[in-house]
């Protein structure tokens, strides 16, 4: 296994924790009520997103090299 | 000082409870004006882009796709660990709070070091730099150079905050710092999802 399989999986693996956990925090605070707590649940959306990026990036699916 | 209830059971006092909505908005608003920095720069570089023939021009490399998905999804982790940690820091659980805090900490300079590795590869190997690659050189040094300060900044802000916490300035009750600290960190998260996109996928 060489360096670039080894960055390939490490950003799949990484880029799905990060949406489960992004997503996880997501459903915990939906109900929370205040500006600030709003402003987080987009920002963990987005977060979400990116982690969707990476992974799908990592695996190979999306991207140019 | 007089000493006010705030919702969900707890004391603070009344200045605190009076401003803290008005500091909220303040630091939003400093938010956005960030996001229309970025975005002029970010709307520049995409007329750029697509008015020229070809992208990158004939003779530029793009940076590499593998390390800049590790390097995107260690910010987006700091995110998660950001989170956690204010959330820890509520339920007044300090430890663990601050273990995410040191954690996301430690993401941030990752990335950083990621970043700057990067920087050199595209430099020494690829001799892609800011002024002599044309438009894509300077635009991707520019944008991604001033997340990266962004994120120095956020790492530095977070060390401040972690030692104000450790020093008792905030209680579970009182911690608007926190709150500023865990905004500014998503928003560099988030930005950092714009320009991952502009520059490596599409």
């Amino acid at each position: 296994m060489n360096g670039l399989e080894i960055e390939h999986i490490v950003a799949v693996v990484l880029g799905v924790i990060v949406v489960c956990v992004a997503l996880f925090a997501l459903r915990n605070d939906w109900k929370t009520p205040g500006l600030d707590n709003q402003v987080f649940k987009i920002m963990l959306g987005l977060l979400a997103l990116g982690g969707v990026l990476a992974a799908l990036t990592g695996a190979g699916f999306i991207g140019k090299s | 000082m007089a000493v006010v209830s705030i919702p969900g059971g707890g004391e603070v006092d009344q200045l605190y409870a009076e401003t803290r909505a008005l500091r909220l908005q303040g630091f939003l608003l400093f938010l956005v004006s960030d996001i229309v920095l970025f975005s002029s720069f970010i709307f520049a570089y995409l007329y750029l882009r697509n008015s020229g023939q070809g992208w990158p021009p004939p003779g530029v490399t793009r940076p590499a796709i593998a390390l800049g998905a590790v390097n995107a999804a260690i910010l987006f982790g700091s995110g998660a660990t950001m989170h956690y940690a204010l959330e820890n820091f509520k339920h007044g659980k300090f430890m663990r709070y601050a273990a995410f805090m040191i954690s996301t900490i430690i993401l941030g300079v990752l990335f950083l070091s990621g970043q700057g590795f990067e920087y050199y590869t595209l430099y020494v190997h690829d001799h892609v730099s800011w002024s002599g690659s044309g438009i894509f050189g300077a635009s991707f040094f520019t944008l991604t150079g001033m997340h990266g300060f962004h994120v120095f900044c956020g790492i530095w802000y977070l060390t401040i905050l972690l030692l104000q916490s450790v020093h008792g300035v905030y209680d579970k009750n009182k911690y608007f710092g926190l709150t500023a600290g865990t905004l500014y960190w998503h928003f560099v998260d988030v930005i950092w999802v714009v320009l991952f996109s502009i520059f490596y996928l599409v």
